[in-house]
C-alpha cells in the first residue's frame, strides 16, 4: 500500500484529502506546516507528498527544496489555491502542479500517474 | 579848343575810319593824324596796353578809368611819374583811357608844347572820340559775325521755347536733343543722365545711333567729371564720327548729365570756339529746367508708388483681418486663396496652395480656388462686381462655390510633388525659398519632352499638370509662385496665374503677394499647430481614460485576488465533501439531490473565481509553439462535458495543416472555451456552433484565423461596444468576464479579435493570431495587464 504525506495548513482540506485518498486505497499521513512536514518525511518515508504552497512559516517551495536535497526521486505534487506559482521556476522541481478544486479528479489522476499505478 | 577846330568834321572822319576796310594799325594811324591836325597838337599817340607798367601815372589812369587832363604841367605832382614817363610830360597834355567797361584797350595821348586850357566842348569831343576808338579796337579783336549772332539768338530762343513748354520729361529731352542738333547741324546726339543711386551715366535719349560708341561714352564721362565742355575735330577713319561736341548739364554746382552732338556739318575752324560757347550758354540755361523736370518726375513717380503701397498695405490689413477670424485649417486656406483671387484683394484669376510634408519631403496639393472655364470666370466676376464692401467683408461673405465639383480643385488635390524633383518650379520655390514670376513661351502644338517627364516646358509639375486641366490650351501662360513661410521654415507654396484675363503679372504683384504669403503662412502654421494640439489633446484624453480604467482594474484585481484566495480553500472543502456525500448517499434519497445542488453551485463559484483570477492575473505567460487544432478540440470537449443534452450541434471546419501558433496553451484554451460557452449561452433554443480555422497571410506575414459562429440571438447593437469591457454583463450569467478574458488573451498573443454581429441571426467572432515563427516573441507578447 502506497503512503502519501499531505501537507496543508487548512484543517478541512487535510481532512478532505485524507478521506478521498484513503478511499482510493492509499495510506495517508498529515502535516499542518513545513516543519511538521519535514519531521513526518523522515519518520513516515512516504511514496508521494502533496504540498500546499501558501503556508505560514516555511512555505511549500521551501519545503520542496529541503526534501529534494535529501530525496531526489520522490514524487511531489504542489497544490495551490490558484496558478500564481505556476511560472515560478522553483516549482519546476516538483513533479506536478495542481490547482486546488472541489473536484479532486485531477489530483487523484496525477497521484496515480506519478506512482505508476 | 580854338575856333577853327571843326568837331563835326573830326567825328565824321573818325567814324568813317572806324568802319573802313583797312587794317587796324592804318586806321588808328589816320585817326591819330586827324586828331593831331584838328587840335594842332605836337604829339598824338596810341599807348598800347603792353607798354603800360603796373605802377606810375599811366597805370593809375587805367585803373581809375578816367581821362587825365593837364593844362599846366609845372603844377603836376611828380611823385608817381616813372622815369620813362618823363618824356610824356609836355607843358599841357591829356590821357584818355580806352576802356569799354570789360577791359582796357590802351590810352590815347595828346601833348601840347605850350600850356593851354580845354573847353567843355573839347572835353566832350575827345571823350566821344576815345569811345569810338575803343569800339574800333574791340571790333578789330573780335570781328563781328552778323550771321553767327543771329544764329545764336535763334538757337537760344528755340531752346528757351522748348524748355518752357509743358511736355512730358521724355518728350522734352527728345525735343531738346532734336532742336540742338538742328541748330548745330549735327547728324546725331545723345543725352545722358547720371543715375542718382549708382552714379552711372545712362543714355536717356538719343538721335541716331551714336550712343553705341564707347568713345562717345568715355568723352561723356570725362565731361561729367570735369564739368567742362569738350569738343573734338578729327579725321581718323577708325572713329565713327568726325566731330563731337559735349557739354555738362550742371545744376546747383553739380553735374548730373551730358549733352553731346556728333558729326557737325559746319566748318570746324570757324565755329569751334563760338559753338562750344553757344552750347555752354544754352546748356546752362536748360540744365536747371531738366533738373527740375527730373525731380518733378521722380517725385510724382514716388508719390504714385507710395499711394499704391498705401493702398496695398490697407488691402493687406483687410486680408489679414479676415485670416484672424478662424483657427480652422481648411477655412484658413480657403480664406487665403479667396483673398488672393478676389478683385479687391490681389485679383489673380486662380490660386493654388501646396503644403509641404516634412517627413517625406513632398508637396501635397491642398486646395485651389478659381473658375474652371472662362465662362464661369465671367459669371463670377459679374456677380462680384455687383457686390459692395471692404475686402474683409467680401472674403467672409464668399462661400466656396461647389468645391467638390471644381475640376481644378480635385486636380490639385491629387498632386504630389517630391522636393527631390528639383526641376519643378514648385520644388525650387521651396528649396530656394524665393518667389518666381514666369512667362511661358507660347505653347507649341505638341508639348516637347522635358526632364520633368510630364512634358512640361519649364519642368514645372504645375505647368504641365495644370495645363492638362486647361481645355483651351492658352497661347501664353504666365504664372507666379511664392513660398509660404511659417516660423523659420517654409511650409508650402502658393501658385497664382491669370489664365482668363491674361493680365500680366508684375514683379510688384509678386512682391505684394509674398508679403501676404508671409502673413498667411504664419496663420496657416498656427492653424496646423492648433489642429495638432486638438488631436493630441483628444489622444491624451483617451489615454487618460484608459489609464484610469486600468488603474481601476488593477485595484479590482488586487482586491479580487485576496478575496478569491480566501474563498478558494473553504470552497474546496465544501465542494469536496459535497461530492463525498453525493457519492456515498444512495441515489433515491433527497439528500443526494441536496449534495448535488451544493456541488453544482460550488462548481459555479469556482468558475467565477477562476475568471477573476485569470483576468486580473499579472500575466507572464510561458510561450511555446502550440497546436491550435488540439487546443480547439480540447476547448470543445470541455464544453461537451457540460452540454450533452443535444440541443447544440457542433460543426468543425479545420484546414490541414493549421500552422502552429506561439503562445500559452492554457490561456488559449481558456479563451476559446470562453468563446464556445458564450456561443452556447447565446443559443437558448437549438442551434449550431460552427468553428472554422484556416491559415492566411497579409503583408507577407502569415496568420491563423479562427471563426466561432453561433446561430443565436446576436448582440444588441447598443451593447456591442461594451462586450469586451470587464464586468459588463447583460445579466444572464456570470460576472461578464468571459469576453474580456478572450480579448485580453488574444491581444497578449499579438492577435486581433473582430465581431461580425447580426442581431436575430447570430454572431461570429473572428480571431486572428500570428503563426510561429511569426512575430518575434519579444514584441508585444508580454504586456502587463495591470
Amino acid at each position: 500500500m502506497k503512503k502519501i504525506l499531505v501537507v496543508d495548513d487548512e484543517e478541512n482540506i487535510r481532512f478532505l484529502y485524507k478521506e478521498e485518498l484513503e478511499d482510493e486505497g492509499f495510506t495517508v499521513e498529515l502535516a499542518k506546516n513545513g516543519e511538521e512536514a519535514l519531521e513526518k518525511f523522515n519518520v513516515f518515508s512516504p511514496d508521494l507528498i502533496t504540498l500546499d504552497i501558501k503556508m505560514p512559516g516555511m512555505n511549500g517551495i521551501e519545503v520542496l527544496k529541503r526534501i529534494r536535497e535529501k530525496e531526489r526521486n520522490l514524487p511531489i505534487v504542489l497544490c495551490s489555491a490558484y496558478g500564481e506559482y505556476k511560472q515560478d521556476l522553483a516549482t519546476w522541481a516538483s513533479d506536478a502542479y495542481v490547482v486546488k478544486c472541489a473536484d479532486l479528479t485531477e489530483l487523484k489522476e496525477t497521484v496515480r500517474r506519478l506512482l505508476k499505478l | 579848343m580854338s575856333d577853327d577846330v571843326r568837331p563835326y568834321e573830326l567825328l565824321k572822319t573818325i567814324l568813317h575810319l572806324s568802319n573802313a576796310s583797312l587794317s587796324l594799325e592804318l586806321r588808328l594811324d589816320r585817326m591819330l593824324q586827324a586828331i593831331a591836325e584838328t587840335f594842332q597838337s605836337d604829339r598824338c599817340l596810341f599807348l598800347k596796353p603792353e607798354v603800360i607798367r603796373n605802377a606810375g601815372m599811366l597805370s593809375r589812369i587805367v585803373s581809375e578809368k578816367k581821362p587825365f587832363w593837364v593844362e599846366d604841367a609845372s603844377s603836376l605832382p611828380r611823385e608817381d611819374i616813372l622815369p620813362e614817363e618823363e618824356d610824356l610830360i609836355s607843358p599841357s597834355f591829356v590821357c584818355l583811357p580806352l576802356d569799354d567797361e570789360a577791359s582796357c584797350q590802351g590810352i590815347l595821348y595828346i601833348g601840347f608844347q605850350r600850356s593851354r586850357r580845354f573847353s567843355p566842348e573839347e572835353v566832350d569831343l575827345l571823350n566821344l572820340i576815345s569811345m569810338e576808338i575803343t569800339g574800333t579796337i574791340r571790333k578789330a579783336h573780335f570781328p563781328p559775325l552778323p550771321d553767327q549772332t543771329r544764329f545764336e539768338l535763334t538757337a537760344l530762343r528755340e531752346l528757351g521755347r522748348v524748355v518752357t513748354s509743358t511736355l512730358k520729361l521724355e518728350d522734352l529731352l527728345q525735343l531738346i536733343l532734336a532742336t540742338g542738333a538742328r541748330i548745330l547741324k549735327a547728324k546725331g546726339g545723345v543725352l545722358r543722365l547720371m543715375d542718382r543711386n549708382t552714379g552711372e551715366l545712362k543714355v536717356k535719349c538719343r538721335l541716331g545711333d551714336y550712343d553705341q560708341n564707347p568713345f562717345g561714352a568715355k568723352i561723356a564721362r570725362r565731361v561729367l567729371s570735369t564739368r567742362k565742355p569738350f569738343s573734338l575735330q578729327q579725321s581718323e577713319k577708325e572713329l565713327p564720327f568726325t566731330s563731337v561736341l559735349c557739354a555738362p548739364l550742371i545744376s546747383q554746382g553739380n553735374s548730373f548729365g551730358t549733352l553731346s552732338f556728333y558729326d557737325l556739318e559746319a566748318n570746324p575752324s570757324t565755329f569751334s570756339e563760338a559753338i562750344s560757347q553757344l552750347l555752354l550758354t544754352t546748356v546752362n540755361q536748360i540744365s536747371s529746367s531738366i533738373d527740375n523736370a527730373l525731380s518733378h518726375d521722380e517725385i510724382s513717380d514716388l508719390a504714385r508708388r507710395q499711394e499704391l503701397r498705401a493702398r496695398r498695405l490697407s488691402t493687406l490689413w483687410e486680408l489679414n483681418k479676415a485670416l484672424l477670424t478662424t483657427v480652422n485649417l481648411d477655412r484658413m486656406i480657403e480664406l487665403t486663396l479667396t483673398a488672393i483671387t478676389i478683385g479687391d484683394g490681389f485679383g489673380f484669376n486662380r490660386a493654388m496652395l501646396f503644403l509641404l510634408n516634412e517627413e517625406n519631403q513632398t508637396l501635397y496639393g491642398t486646395m485651389a480656388v478659381g473658375p474652371d472655364s472662362a465662362e464661369e470666370a465671367g459669371k463670377i466676376w459679374n456677380s462680384l462686381s455687383e457686390q459692395r464692401g471692404s475686402p474683409f467683408e467680401m472674403i467672409l461673405a464668399l462661400q466656396p462655390t461647389s468645391e467638390e465639383n471644381s475640376l481644378l480643385n480635385s486636380a490639385i488635390k491629387r498632386m504630389r510633388i517630391p522636393l527631390s524633383h528639383g526641376q519643378c518650379i514648385l520644388s525650387r520655390t521651396v528649396l530656394e525659398g524665393k518667389s518666381f514670376n514666369i512667362q511661358l513661351p507660347a505653347l507649341e502644338e505638341e508639348v516637347p519632352e522635358s526632364s520633368c517627364g510630364r512634358g512640361c516646358q519649364l519642368g514645372s509639375g504645375v505647368g504641365c499638370q495644370v495645363a492638362e486641366q486647361l481645355s483651351h490650351d492658352p497661347k501664353v501662360y504666365a504664372f507666379a509662385t511664392v513660398p509660404l513661410c511659417g516660423k523659420g521654415k517654409i511650409i508650402g507654396v502658393i501658385l497664382v496665374d491669370n489664365l482668363y484675363n491674361r493680365n500680366p503679372i508684375t514683379d510688384e504683384d509678386v512682391h505684394f503677394l509674398s508679403m501676404f504669403a508671409n502673413q498667411a503662412g504664419l496663420a496657416i502654421q498656427n492653424a496646423i499647430l492648433y489642429r495638432n494640439i486638438e488631436d493630441v489633446n483628444k489622444e491624451l484624453k483617451e489615454a487618460q481614460a484608459l489609464l484610469v480604467h486600468r488603474e481601476k482594474m488593477a485595484a479590482l484585481g488586487e482586491l479580487s485576488d485576496k478575496i478569491a484566495h480566501e474563498i478558494r480553500n473553504p470552497l474546496v472543502s465544501i465542494g469536496g465533501f459535497a461530492r463525498r456525500l453525493y457519492r456515498t448517499l444512495p441515489g433515491e434519497v433527497p439528500e443526494n439531490k441536496y449534495a448535488q445542488t451544493i456541488m453544482v453551485e460550488v462548481g459555479r463559484l469556482e468558475r467565477i473565481l477562476n475568471n477573476i483570477l485569470q483576468y486580473t492575473r499579472d500575466d507572464s505567460i510561458v510561450h511555446e509553439a502550440c497546436d491550435l487544432r488540439g487546443i480547439l478540440e480540447d476547448g470543445l470537449s470541455m464544453l461537451l462535458e457540460e452540454l450533452d443534452d443535444g440541443r447544440i450541434t457542433i460543426a468543425r471546419a479545420f484546414d490541414e495543416p493549421i500552422p502552429r501558433v506561439m503562445g500559452d496553451r492554457q490561456g488559449l484554451k481558456q479563451a476559446f472555451f470562453n468563446l464556445f460557452t458564450n456561443a452556447c449561452q447565446a443559443m437558448q433554443e437549438k442551434g449550431t456552433l460552427s468553428v472554422r480555422a484556416y491559415p492566411f497571410s497579409r503583408n507577407g506575414t502569415s496568420f491563423v484565423r479562427v471563426e466561432v459562429k453561433d446561430t443565436g440571438k446576436g448582440i444588441a447593437p447598443e451593447n456591442l461596444h461594451n462586450i469586451f469591457n470587464p464586468f459588463f454583463s447583460t445579466g444572464e450569467s456570470g460576472l461578464g468576464l468571459g469576453l474580456p478574458i478572450v480579448h485580453k488573451i488574444v491581444t497578449s498573443h499579438g492577435g486581433q479579435i473582430e465581431v461580425d454581429n447580426h442581431p436575430g441571426e447570430g454572431t461570429t467572432f473572428i480571431i486572428t493570431l500570428p503563426t510561429h515563427p511569426g512575430r518575434p516573441p519579444s514584441a508585444g507578447l508580454h504586456p502587463k495587464a495591470g
